[in-house]
């Protein structure tokens, strides 16, 4: 990890960005519903210019349009995201009507804040059911699993609905060529949210000590078993 | 002032505690299991009331997969900031936390202006301390104040895992055997071991081509991509296509005869010697400590 | 009449095989383009040294000399079809010019006896040693077409004889010796007959086999001189790029039927002979994979001829078999006729991976990774440097002037911890040496090989464009890698992106930094056995750079499959990311390496050394797997500590 001058962000000069891979598993699912049932899916993100790219990483997995929030790069916190994202869901859906199901991932790789979908449900109206390792649509319902003390916990809420999504939930694809040459012709609808308040403000970041992981050798022989127990205590695994 | 918290069973809501108590009040907790079964918007309400009655000056919950969702609720209701996954935190005015990003790899620190803060705690992070533990609120008034809407989301079923055992993929431990196992009959401290930390037993290739145990427990680049938070790696080197396999464990435990075996470098923790006496010997440990 | 008859067999074998063959040349013609044009005097040059001197085909002495001879024969006997026309018309007519020499008599006498030879060895060497490579070819149709020559062959003879005997012959008999000899047998009224059965028997098997031959494995004599001919010249190891600037509906992602081979590839089924000289040197066949290179070609060609539109993954060869191959080149290699298998294995790839997103899945790990972090691994590309910490290597920054020489590290040496060592044993060196390299850092992205070799043309392409454009801004020319990947994609591929620069492997820099003294080792005690990369040797002809590196660097013992045919380490074709089926081909090498009694087992290639290592470490053997370069650290310190 590098950060820029003022450690307030990554250096992000020679690194490429993704989506992040439980959001990615959202449009996987996404995409997948549509195939079987119809309908038209929208992808949406708030972000920089460079953020185009991932929209039409999203539209080369199956997606039909996009919906990109231009900010100047600068982060906004979870409140501020939710609402810009609340707001054109909003326009979008007096537009072109409801959306059955929207997609958050259960927390993104970076800020790993937990609670933007669940904002936009509560902005929104709708009932939101988080870290879904599974899920089925049966009519206008829909079925839920969470992974919870070794097995699952189901849950059913009416649609329309909110739902985050986890890594597992499903394998995304690998886009096909055609699929991302068609991803360059569709369309992608460009607003700007007006700047954000930022109530959790982020001042500074660092790089946690002891860094670059070094190995620690806990002892040799049958001798190192105590060393060993007492890291699983640790951990938290005993 | 009173601080609020949010109680599961285990570890993490412990080392919470060390937190809440930053902010100096007397503590008053709410049980998860409080609305039984799990309702997260219901307790998120229940927690709005009660810091409401106690004038609380914050509420603080456990970083766990249900203590995010309930204080992101919480969150959204009164829609006020919510830091998760702290580590450490200040009080004041704005409160200044330390928060996890990347699973741990970078620190951000931030200022919360918010009038009742709202905070997780990364669990296994903050040592657990002594103090006085919380007192319960009295839940039933707000239990009886809970709408529809509160229940809409509510776990209807619990699902027990599949074929006896969590699957190789979802398993929060693995405990692997290779190569320096030597036999099939060999394994039997490998699945004493995994049966004491309550894990799923894995192996290399070489043992699966050896044909000591069966395919489905190998660990290397095919489907079964694990990533669980410790894994136990006994005898295995460490190719590359293997190490692909279990890169996303969150911890690596390597017990090898030969030190300079490519894995002892990769592993956070590792033990060099013969695992044929260090494995029981650690399984022995275990069973004292209990 | 005579002359009518042959005038009606002449007009009916030709008319069969006129049918069959326009056909054939029509399929070849439909087919997608490929470029082989230029290259003319290395074309030609290929022409005489693998075709008229069966050079591929004597790569095995004993199989190569039967056929040579059966060659050569068909050759030098080639005028006698011609004259036995003649002849079946008028027996007393023969060439002009040529029909009288008596030694062309004598030719055709000792070719003669020479082909039945040949075809004798053929039977010893099919019905007696039956190796394994004709496993799953028509041996049926190889014995048939083996008797049908000998057939042509007696019949010659036969008639040759009994011209002599009756006279009739237009060359001095004794310049004849053994249709001389056979004629003394023949006496009597029934001689003429023979003469006119065996020359009419002799013009029909022609004609008949004419017509059989596009319909068999024998249209390689007409195919295979044509497709030797068109085989790549230089830059073996060059992939032909897809064109994605064409209009959608026509670029060619690969190939799902066996209407979207090139011609050159339509050629190369037409030419197999299912010798399964490529199945024997296969690495994957040869440790139980479903791969056979032979087989492979032999299932296209059935497609090809039914003209099938079914996709060729499942209906011609099964994913597994598309996924086996290393891209080693062994095959190529071996193959007599010009078949260059990779091509078309590669093209499978192509289609199943950009338009079907069909592929094992821990490789699409690697394609995501390479497509999003620009490297196989994953990792972070800030993180390129950290394998040179302490050296005090130069970083080249943008806008910086650029250094005589740019060490391209490549992934593998960056990112895994084993292959490191290759790489800072050669900075070391090139530091010692004095010369003025430096290297890119984070702003080197993978060459993207994996990707390509895997068929995922689109992330190369992209990769390939934005390497070139960060090698052309700093305005380096000469580049010098550890990696034989990078070695054959940044030299071969990268010109058809605008990318030219002179490429050297780095055992080559160094093996000319120790001529010229800059370097000076001292041999050691090691016995140490070289393995050769098939990027290297068999793809690029880096052969003897690595080995005098080898010799300065201690005792050196070759392993039976060296230099070209070598035997590969199993990581190439971007296998080095699959989970493998079967016995390990990393293992099967060390194997072989043990078996020569070396200590040490020497490599020039960041994934060689980790699979070698791998295969030492999960076989037991005693070797130990160090790169050229640090064994010639080993050695230069050795001097020094000497003086």
């Amino acid at each position: 990890m590098v950060l820029n001058a003022e450690s307030t962000a990554l250096e992000t000069k020679h690194l490429g960005f993704t989506i992040s891979p439980h959001e990615e598993c959202g449009v996987e699912e996404a995409v997948r519903l549509i195939e079987s049932g119809g309908g038209e899916s929208v992808v949406l993100t708030l972000g920089p210019q460079e953020a185009v790219e991932q929209l039409r990483d999203a539209m080369a997995l199956g997606i039909d349009r996009a919906i990109h929030l231009q900010t100047d790069g600068r982060e906004a916190d979870g409140q501020a995201t939710a609402a810009a994202i609340a707001e054109a869901i909003r326009a979008d859906e007096s537009a072109s009507g409801p959306f059955d199901l929207i997609f958050f991932g259960s927390e993104s790789a970076d800020a790993g804040g937990y609670q933007i979908g669940i904002r936009v449900a509560y902005a929104l109206g709708r009932p939101c059911v988080t870290g879904l390792k599974g899920l089925k649509v049966e009519g206008s319902t829909v079925s839920c699993e969470q992974d919870a003390g070794g097995g699952r916990d189901v849950y059913a809420v009416p649609l329309p609905a909110v739902v985050t999504v986890k890594e597992g939930l499903n394998l995304p694809r690998y886009p096909s060529v055609p699929g991302r040459m068609r991803s360059a012709r569709k369309p992608v609808a460009t607003s700007t949210p007006s700047p954000p308040q930022r109530r959790l403000e982020l001042t500074r970041l660092a790089i946690p000590g002891g860094q670059g992981r070094k190995t620690v050798v806990l002892g040799s022989g049958p001798a190192a078993a105590l060393a060993v127990v007492e890291v699983l205590r640790k951990i938290g695994i005993l | 002032m009173p601080v609020l918290v949010l109680m599961e069973e285990g570890d993490p809501s412990l080392q919470m505690l060390t937190l809440a108590r930053e902010f100096g009040g007397p503590l008053h907790s709410v049980r998860i299991d409080a609305v039984d079964p799990f309702a997260p918007d219901a307790l998120a309400a229940i927690l709005q009331r009660a810091a409401d009655d106690l004038g609380a000056s914050a509420v603080v919950a456990a970083g766990s997969d249900r203590g995010n969702d309930v204080m992101a609720r919480l969150a959204a209701r009164l829609d006020l900031p919510l830091a998760a996954n702290c580590i450490a935190a200040t009080p004041g005015n704005p409160v200044a936390v330390t928060r996890r990003r990347w699973g741990g790899s970078l620190l951000e620190e931030a200022l919360m202006h918010s009038e009742l803060p709202l905070i997780t705690v990364a669990p296994h992070t903050i040592p657990i301390t002594e103090g006085t533990p919380p007192v319960e609120v009295d839940v039933k008034p707000y239990l009886a104040g809970l709408g529809a809407s509160d229940l809409v989301v509510q776990v209807k079923e619990h699902v027990a895992p599949s074929s006896g055992g969590v699957s190789l993929a979802e398993a929060k431990v693995v405990v692997s055997g290779g190569r320096g196992v030597g036999s099939k009959e060999g394994f039997a401290i490998i699945e004493e071991l995994a049966l004491l930390l309550g894990a799923r037993v894995g192996c290399s290739r070489v043992v699966t081509s050896a044909g000591w145990r069966p395919h489905s427990d190998q660990v290397g680049q095919t489907g079964t991509k694990i990533s669980p938070d410790l894994y136990v790696a006994c005898g295995i080197s460490g190719a590359t296509q293997h190490m692909a396999g279990c890169k996303g464990a969150k911890r690596i435990l390597a017990i090898n005869a030969d030190a300079e075996a490519p894995i002892m470098s990769l592993a956070d923790y590792a033990v060099v010697g013969d695992l044929k006496e260090i494995v029981p010997a650690i399984s022995a440990e275990i069973r004292k400590s209990r | 009449m005579s002359a009518l008859a042959l005038a009606v067999a002449l007009l009916v074998a030709g008319g069969l095989f006129a049918r069959r063959g326009l056909m054939l040349f029509r399929i070849v013609r439909a087919a997608k383009p490929s470029d082989r044009s230029g290259e003319m005097p290395q074309r030609a040059r290929a022409e005489a040294v693998v075709v008229v001197g069966q050079s591929k085909l004597l790569q095995r002495l004993g199989p190569g000399l039967m056929h040579a001879v059966i060659f050569w024969g068909f050759l030098v006997l080639l005028p006698t079809i011609v004259i036995a026309m003649i002849g079946a018309v008028d027996p007393h007519a023969t060439l002009p010019w040529l029909g009288p020499q008596g030694w062309y008599a004598a030719l055709v006498d000792a070719f003669a006896l020479l082909v039945l030879a040949g075809v004798l060895a053929a039977f010893f060497i099919r019905k007696v040693q039956r190796p394994g490579r004709f496993k799953g070819s028509h041996l049926g149709e190889a014995d048939l077409i083996l008797v049908w020559i000998s057939g042509i062959v007696v019949s010659l003879l036969l008639w040759h004889s009994s011209q002599i005997a009756l006279g009739l012959n237009d060359y001095p008999r004794e310049s004849a010796p053994v249709s001389n000899l056979i004629s003394h047998a023949l006496s009597g009224t029934w001689v003429a007959v023979l003469e006119r059965v065996a020359v009419w028997a002799h013009v029909l098997l022609i004609l008949g086999f004419l017509v059989y031959l596009p319909y068999s494995k024998h249209l390689h004599i007409l195919v295979a001189a044509i497709n030797v001919f068109f085989t790549r010249t230089r830059a073996r190891g060059r992939l032909e790029p897809v064109d994605f600037e064409k209009p959608e509906a026509e670029v060619r992602l690969g190939a799902a039927t066996a209407s979207d081979l090139t011609w050159k590839q339509v050629l190369d089924t037409m030419s197999c002979t299912e010798c399964g000289r490529c199945q024997d040197v296969c690495p994957a066949y040869t440790t139980g994979k479903e791969l056979s290179p032979k087989l492979l070609i032999m299932a296209l060609r059935d497609q090809v001829r039914a003209q099938s539109d079914k996709p060729l993954v499942p209906n011609a060869v099964t994913d597994n078999v598309v996924w086996d191959c290393v891209t080693c080149g062994a095959c190529i290699q071996e193959c007599p006729v010009g078949i260059e298998h990779i091509d078309h294995i590669v093209d499978l790839r192509r289609n199943l991976v950009m338009l079907e997103s069909r592929f094992p899945e821990e490789a699409g790990t690697m394609l995501r990774d390479v497509d999003r972090a620009s490297n196989p691994w994953g990792k972070a590309p800030s993180d390129r440097t950290s394998w040179a910490e302490g050296l005090g290597v130069r970083v080249l920054q943008p806008g910086e002037p650029p250094p005589e020489v740019l060490f391209w590290v490549g992934c593998a040496p960056a990112f895994d911890e084993r292959a490191k060592q290759g790489a800072r044993s050669t900075a070391k060196l090139l530091l010692g040496a004095g010369v003025d390299f430096a290297i890119l850092g984070p702003r080197e992205a993978c060459t993207g090989d994996p990707a390509r070799r895997m068929g995922d043309e689109y992330t190369f392409q992209r990769l390939a464009r934005d390497n070139v454009r960060t090698l052309n801004d700093s305005k380096v020319t000469k580049i010098v890698t550890t990696c034989p990947h990078c070695f054959n994609t940044i030299g071969n591929e990268y010109a058809d992106f605008g990318g030219r620069y002179e490429v050297v492997h780095h055992t080559e820099f160094l093996a000319q930094l120790v001529r010229e003294g800059k370097l000076q080792p001292a041999a050691g005690e090691r016995t140490i056995t070289y393995h050769d990369s098939c990027y290297l040797a068999r793809h690029n002809d880096v052969i003897g750079a690595p080995r005098e590196l080898a010799a300065a660097s201690g005792k050196t013992v070759e392993m039976a499959r060296h230099g070209k045919r070598t035997f590969c380490c199993g990581a190439g074709g971007a296998r080095m990311w699959m989970e493998e089926r079967g016995r390990p081909i990393n293992e099967e090498r060390v194997r072989e390496a043990a078996a020569t009694g070396a200590d040490t087992l020497a490599v020039g290639c960041p994934f060689c050394t980790v699979m070698l290592d791998d295969g030492v470490r999960n076989s037991g053997a005693k070797l130990q797997v160090i790169d050229l370069a640090s064994l010639l650290s080993e050695a230069v310190e050795r001097k020094k500590a000497q003086q």
